[in-house]
């Protein structure tokens, strides 16, 4: 693929082959224990917004919608501070198991999940957990971006924070911040009390970003972020993951080939509820070890 | 005609035939005509509610009871003040016991239930209460309420008749509104982390809430020209009454009452009443349609 572009990131990676099971490495500034921020006793008040992003570990994870099993077994990591995208054919599963992460595969009437998901070392599926602290260090941008209608641009980005039930501190300077980190604080600072609706769609799905940044997560989940968007939005999009992976570790759900290769560190190819092979994305677009991977990343179907 | 070859003439390919032609017009006709007939009853409704009611209406008609001097020429008849504060007050309280229930029936029902066979039983139920006659709902009251308690008839009594009429609208029309907040806004919500009773106060009910209040508007426009359920639970008085544990004058009891009055001014009064609650139910609509149409929902 000419399109491939490899990154600083993409050439400092281990090999390829590298043992799925290997635990991924933790970051090295930690000041509250994450296990502790999941737990449901804890206020959750103290939490900062800019802080290091954790890693992820599905361990034979497993997703069903009543008894069809849609992910099939996964066993995949996502390292801390970095950008994973997760590329295959229409209906192979991206995106149900990406719901499995931060459990909204569950509100879904009827499926279920099984296997296990482990956020640093805790495992969220315990039923210790509380599922309401997993979304908040566990955030999601959808497809189609959705600020909430009734609420102003201000408001979409403090919902996180009043939904989430955590008051005090600075609201004003919580708002600008996550508006900064998501890039859209120079467009929007002059009219925070209009409707979110009102901005563009690249806006909008930026301030659903922010939304999802105000809450302070540690890993955020896009499920094909851009795909409502043109290729001016979707470029501002890119670029912004690139800034956001200082902060937290991305997972992101792409149709987009070119989009995986310009963004993504790692990238996985996933097949019929099966993942078939995870790397270096260069390496996955340039040299795969299995030839399923090398037909889908070179046109042959999907 | 399509068989014809491609070269062919293109006013015979794409012409529209006269026999099409007249086809469409005849059809047309008859749609036309089929829309005059339904609404001539409808213009000929108010016609003689305008003429005959705006005859009775006067200052002192909204301003003075009903005296029940009716023999007498030169007594006054009075007026329908009681009629339509009490018909207001039953109607505030029957909304004011029906909204809250039929709301969160209805957010139970989209949020909660879903498709269980319990949603499905309540759904069935509802769907039953609203096809049930209004007489029922005032026969239930008077045998549970008036002769079950050995009490006599109550404005509060008449309001509860009132909210079982309105409680299957207002879950129905509220459940259809609920329905068409795009799950994508609970997603969202929910995955920044949000408990999912904040969800639905912060996130869902807002955003229903203009569609939710037109179908509430409707059912208490509904509740407020129905007679038969306060015929045997509030009753009827002359005077104006503020306590809805007595006796209590409505619009409706009202016209039922004088439109069999051997005397003709009385009649027109129940003209006159009815104009007035045409009139009020009109109000109802009216600001149910410019709320709805602030409403953010398709």
């Amino acid at each position: 693929m000419s399109t491939v572009r490899p990154t600083p990131e993409v050439a400092d990676m281990e090999p390829d082959g590298q043992p799925e099971l290997q635990r991924a490495e933790r970051p090295a500034v930690e000041a509250p224990t994450p296990r502790a921020g999941l737990m449901p006793t804890r206020h959750e008040s103290q939490r900062q917004i800019t802080k290091q992003g954790l890693g992820v570990r599905l361990e034979q994870l497993r997703a069903f919608y009543g008894k069809a099993e849609q992910v099939k077994g996964v066993d995949l990591d996502f390292h801390a501070n970095e950008v994973t995208a997760i590329i295959g054919p229409s209906g192979c599963g991206k995106s149900t198991m990406i719901r499995c992460i931060n459990r909204m595969h569950e509100e879904i009437p009827g499926a279920h999940a099984e296997g296990r998901v482990l956020l640093d070392d805790l495992d969220i599926y315990d039923p210790q957990v509380d599922v309401v602290a997993v979304r908040r260090a566990i955030g999601m941008v959808f497809q189609k971006p959705n600020p909430f209608p009734t609420m102003s641009v201000y408001d979409n980005v403090a919902s996180g924070l009043r939904l989430s039930g955590q008051r005090g501190g600075d609201l004003d300077a919580k708002v600008e911040e996550a508006l900064r980190g998501a890039s859209l604080w120079d467009e929007v600072s002059d009219r925070l009390s209009e409707p979110g609706a009102g901005l563009s769609g690249g806006q909008q799905q930026r301030l659903c970003i922010a939304r999802s940044l105000a809450v302070g997560p540690e890993v955020i989940l896009m499920d094909e972020p851009c795909s409502a968007l043109d290729p001016v939005a979707t470029l501002k999009i890119e670029e912004l993951i690139a800034e956001l992976k200082r902060r937290v570790t991305i997972v992101i759900v792409t149709h987009n080939m070119q989009q995986a290769a310009r963004v993504a560190d790692r990238t996985a190819f996933m097949l019929d509820g099966g993942l078939v092979e995870v790397g270096p994305t260069q390496e996955i677009f340039t040299k795969p070890n299995d030839s399923r991977t090398e037909e889908y990343v070179t046109g042959k179907f999907g | 005609m399509s068989a014809q070859a491609p070269t062919g003439d293109l006013v015979a390919r794409f012409g529209v035939s006269p026999s099409r032609r007249r086809k469409d017009k005849i059809a047309r006709g008859l749609i036309l005509a089929a829309t005059i007939v339904a609404l001539i009853p409808l213009m000929l409704i108010l016609y003689y509610l305008l003429k005959k009611g705006l005859g009775a209406w006067s200052s002192s008609f909204f301003t003075t009871d009903p005296t029940g001097n009716t023999f007498f020429k030169n007594s006054t008849i009075g007026g329908i003040k009681s009629a339509i504060l009490g018909t207001i007050e039953m109607v505030a309280l029957a909304s004011a016991i029906a909204v809250p229930i039929g709301v969160a029936v209805a957010v139970w029902l989209v949020e909660y239930g879903k498709n269980s066979w319990f949603a499905h039983t309540v759904r069935f139920f509802v769907d039953v209460l609203t096809g049930v006659p209004s007489i029922v709902f005032g026969l239930f009251i008077y045998i549970v309420l008036v002769v079950g308690t050995g009490s006599s008839f109550a404005g509060y009594k008449g309001s509860l008749a009132l909210s079982l009429l309105m409680l299957p609208v207002v879950i129905r029309s509220a459940e259809v509104i609920l329905l068409l907040v795009p799950a994508g806004l609970r997603e969202s919500a929910l995955a920044l982390g949000a408990p999912r009773w904040r969800v639905i106060f912060s996130i869902v009910l807002p955003t229903a809430l203009p569609g939710m209040v037109t179908g509430v508007l409707l059912a208490v426009a509904r509740a407020a020209g129905e007679t038969a359920p306060l015929l045997f639970t509030a009753a009827s008085t002359k005077n104006t009454s503020y306590d809805l544990s007595g006796f209590m004058n409505s619009l409706p009891v009202q016209i039922y009452s004088d439109v069999t009055s051997p005397t003709t001014a009385v009649v027109n009064r129940a003209w006159g009443a009815a104009l007035t609650l045409v009139v009020l139910i009109l109000l109802l609509n009216l600001i149910a349609r410019l709320i709805s149409r602030r409403s953010r929902l398709a």
